[in-house]
């Protein structure tokens, strides 16, 4: 079975595979799982910058992702050249020139093609000269103007080539899907062969086997091109083939060829679409060399190979006129490239849109609390287009106490998380009247003092940990990198912390990769290797969701054990309010980005007041719900980030409301002791 | 509907061992047990997507809604398309219907859908094959819980108003004991108990079943 996948919905922008198309849409509602605690490269493999302009104490981590990094440099400009944006000089550059080339084959032979067809004995075989800047051939004619003119000819076979082995390539990786299965794995094992065969071969034994000149020359540079095509088809179709909804088609008896059309052909399409562009500009060099080998186009047509065949006898003498053609390959081929490429990067990633989130002014940060290990005031985290998925939240955590902070997808609770690590992804932007690590602004603590006092636990152990490292190693190079401690010495501790977190036999796990350990033996190494350090904050984002209940409870029993023995304060993530009422000593409810109730855990089934609070506690089925009855869900949906009105975010689905909730928004306020709750009704 | 000495074998690791299940009519299986105890192969066998031995009897039409409500639509497919599959495109008001959805969502692609609505999709596309099973694999894992209790209701509704007999599967035992009326424990690829929900909740006769309710997460007070 597969770990269940977060409760949050996934973040757009974040990851998307090559070939997905960009998701429209904010780039948050959740963070990604996978930023361990020595995870450092950022999503888009865009650092921000070191100063960021209107970070207003965001923290500084240098080790980390930086939330509040300065946005993007000129996003006004966005709107009208946010194409040249996203596809970068060098797309640009391949964008002209293509354009450049198309309107060179369809007006070239209308302009030149009089002069490129007109013989002049008394010139022939010229340098260059005024009236002929390339030179002419044998037969007096201009190179220039025939140049000029082989362009639309080069482009024409090129495309030819393309699409033949284009489509000769989706059909034979395709084949497999629809075949029976001795069949298919004959397909298969074809294609790996003329994978593996040389390309320039291939083209030439079939430029040969089909007859010199143009069609032998299109065929061959196809079959040589369709391997790799095929490779390619095959690779994503199995991908798809995969997927559930294509078992669910199965199991309704749609045919295998309409599963192929329907599902898996549209949802690879794209790759391969945007493998042409490359492709073309492949099939144009090698159209190019065959007819320079002589193997391509024969007189009296012409393209550039051709062109390049005849002029390069004379390149020692006139070198224009071998030069000439041979810069029209080299400049079609560059910019068919750099498109491809373009189209590439710009389809694997989705650019953040529109403008960037006004900083809001920071509170004053006022008084260090002295009982408070972590004290968060004010925090706000947000995202250009005026998104703010946390707004103001304030939480403070005591030493050897565990505070749930609990809520839905969307409720911001993962990205506040984020933020007091240093973690919000770009372009998000951090701002906060106080966040204090042990009394110290976090902006003020090095990246060691940061590493050894905050701890890190996330959802997906797996993400966290390298895969290609041993578990022992990963975890001895906390105390070699933080501490300067020495290599023996590192590993002698993190023989014994893993041993600390009741791993059997932690001499041996040690030496063990991350995916020879169960989902619960790699989240205690995870929290073992927080463990290394001497935290003062563990941070654990919805560490047991992925697991089963039995190594839930056992995971919950370590953390606790874990809080009890160091003192560290811990901030525990969680959907489930269940989890978190079992383990934590106080809860903090989150609801649209701000906080609407904080209680103690003990108070939660008798003494929640927030409507909000009470609907996710009845909506939970436990082992005594009344099956008779339907469970209480809640209304309607949490509204997103950009959505929340002035008044109470939760407001719309709760039967308490009133029309003060809908204009005024209540403000946290102190109901009994260890109580605050933000609802005018309750 | 009965499931006889079924096994799934993936190489030499045995997923489900000789699991012998009946299926009432008209009832609703609850089936836990923790990853890798082979529930989900067992899912998958009986909707013949992997290949296995022994005998699933009864079973006409046997459809599934999927785990991850992110990946078992098709995204380049609207709603209605996607339902339109195995009812054709007469049935598509009809279905929305059936899982409580407003018919203007017949228009839209997976992606304008709230993960709550998508499960809805799904389970909508598998009604539409008319099945005689629905097999129904950790549906409301990935949903928030106020979305979960909406579908589970749904569920429920779905088996009272239509006579629907299904296989819930679910790690979490509060779920299946609220939805099910038969619960059926599976640990390392066998069935350990089997029994009335209230039974198996009550009174579990199994070791494994007791560790399992003990590690349900309740709230103190």
């Amino acid at each position: 079975m597969t770990p269940p996948p977060s409760t949050d919905p996934p973040v757009p922008g974040m990851s998307p595979a090559p070939g997905t198309s960009p998701v429209p849409g904010s780039p948050l509602a959740g963070v990604p799982d996978g930023h361990g605690p020595v995870s450092s490269s950022p999503p888009q493999g865009r650092k921000p910058e070191a100063g960021g302009r209107s970070r207003v104490g965001g923290p500084v981590r240098g080790r980390w992702l930086r939330g509040g990094g300065s946005p993007d440099p000129g996003p006004s400009r966005a709107g009208r050249f946010g194409w040249v944006r996203r596809l970068g000089a060098s797309g640009v550059g391949g964008v002209v020139i293509v354009a450049g080339m198309v309107v060179l084959a369809v007006v070239g032979p209308l302009v030149w093609g009089e002069a490129a067809g007109r013989i002049d004995a008394a010139a022939i075989l010229q340098g260059a000269s005024p009236e002929h800047p390339l030179g002419t051939d044998n037969l007096g004619r201009d190179l220039l103007a025939r140049v000029l003119v082989a362009g639309r000819y080069s482009l024409l076979l090129a495309l030819a080539a393309t699409l033949v082995g284009a489509v000769a390539g989706v059909v034979l990786g395709t084949l497999p899907s629809v075949l029976p299965r001795r069949a298919a794995r004959l397909v298969t094992a074809t294609v790996n062969a003329l994978v593996a065969f040389p390309g320039l071969l291939l083209a030439m034994f079939t430029a040969v086997v089909t007859g010199l000149g143009a069609r032998g020359a299109v065929l061959g540079i196809g079959a040589a091109i369709a391997p790799g095509f095929a490779r390619l088809t095959q690779t994503l179709a199995a991908r798809v083939a995969g997927a559930d909804y294509v078992a669910a088609a199965r199991m309704l008896g749609v045919p295998r060829r309409r599963i192929l059309t329907r599902h898996v052909l549209p949802n690879i399409a794209e790759p391969l679409i945007l493998n042409l562009a490359q492709a073309f500009g492949g099939a144009l060099l090698g159209l190019a060399g065959m007819s320079f080998l002589g193997l391509g186009v024969q007189p009296p047509q012409y393209d550039w190979g051709r062109l390049l065949f005849d002029g390069f006898p004379r390149i020692y003498v006139t070198p224009e006129v071998a030069l000439g053609p041979a810069a029209a390959i080299a400049l079609a081929g560059i910019g068919f490239n750099l498109l491809g490429d373009a189209l590439a990067r710009a389809a694997a990633r989705t650019s953040a849109t529109g403008a960037p989130a006004p900083a809001p002014a920071a509170a004053p940060p006022g008084e260090p609390d002295p009982g408070a290990v972590l004290e968060v005031r004010d925090l706000t985290v947000a995202f250009p287009g005026g998104l703010t998925p946390v707004r103001e939240v304030s939480l403070s955590v005591a030493p050897g106490e565990i505070v749930g902070l609990v809520g839905e997808s969307g409720s911001g609770k993962s990205l506040t998380a984020a933020a007091i690590g240093g973690l919000v992804p770009y372009p998000g932007t951090v701002t906060y009247g106080a966040l204090r690590l042990g009394g110290r602004d976090v902006a003020t603590l090095s990246d060691r003092e940061l590493g050894t006092a905050l701890a890190m636990v996330f959802q997906d152990p797996l993400a966290a940990l390298n895969p290609a490292l041993k578990v022992g190693g990963q975890l001895a190079e906390v105390a070699v990198v933080h501490e300067g401690a020495s290599r023996a010495e590192a590993r002698r501790r993190a023989v014994d912390r893993l041993g600390h977190v009741h791993l059997p036999e932690p001499e041996r796990l040690a030496g063990r990769h991350p995916h020879e350990l169960s989902g619960g033996m790699r989240q205690r190494a995870v929290i073992a290797m927080g463990l290394m350090g001497t935290p003062r904050l563990i941070v654990a984002d919805e560490p047991t969701t992925a697991l089963d209940v039995t190594v839930q409870r056992q995971i919950l029993r370590l953390l606790r054990e874990v809080v009890d023995e160091t003192g560290a304060a811990t901030l525990f993530i969680s959907h489930d309010i269940a989890v978190v009422g079992e383990l934590c000593d106080r809860v903090v409810v989150m609801y649209a980005g701000r906080v609407v109730e904080e209680l103690p855990a003990g108070r939660l089934a008798g003494g929640a007041a927030h409507p909000y609070t009470k609907a996710l506690i009845a909506s939970l089925p436990d082992l005594d719900t009344d099956r008779e009855r339907p469970l209480a869900g809640i209304p309607g949906a949490q509204p997103g980030p950009a959505d929340v009105g002035p008044g109470c975010a939760f407001a719309p689905r709760c039967a308490l409301a009133t029309a003060r909730c809908e204009s005024d928004r209540p403000e946290l306020a102190a109901r009994g002791a260890g109580q605050r709750v933000a609802c005018w009704e309750a | 509907m009965i499931i006889r000495n079924l096994s799934v074998r993936y190489g030499r690791f045995t997923a489900v061992d000789d699991v012998t299940l009946e299926i009432p009519d008209g009832r609703i299986v609850g089936l836990v047990g923790e990853s890798g105890s082979g529930k989900s192969s067992l899912a998958r066998a009986v909707c013949g997507l992997v290949p296995h031995t022994g005998t699933v009897e009864g079973a006409r039409r046997t459809q599934m809604v999927f785990q991850d409500p992110y990946a078992s639509l098709n995204p380049r497919m609207t709603v209605a398309r996607t339902i339109a599959e195995g009812a054709g495109p007469g049935e598509v008001e009809r279905l929305l219907g059936l899982v409580r959805l407003p018919a203007e969502l017949a228009g839209r692609y997976p992606r304008e859908l709230s993960g709550g609505q998508r499960q809805r999709v799904a389970i909508a596309r598998a009604l539409g094959g008319d099945p005689g099973l629905l097999v129904a694999d950790e549906i409301t894992s990935a949903l928030d819980v106020s979305v979960q209790a909406a579908v589970l209701n749904l569920i429920r509704g779905l088996r009272d108003e239509l006579g629907l007999t299904m296989l819930f599967i679910s790690h979490n035992l509060a779920v299946v004991r609220y939805v099910a009326d038969v619960v059926a424990v599976m640990h390392r690829g066998r069935l350990v108990e089997a029994g009335p929900a209230e039974q198996v909740v009550g009174e579990p006769a199994h070791e494994y079943t007791r560790a399992l309710l003990a590690a349900v997460p309740r709230l103190r007070g």
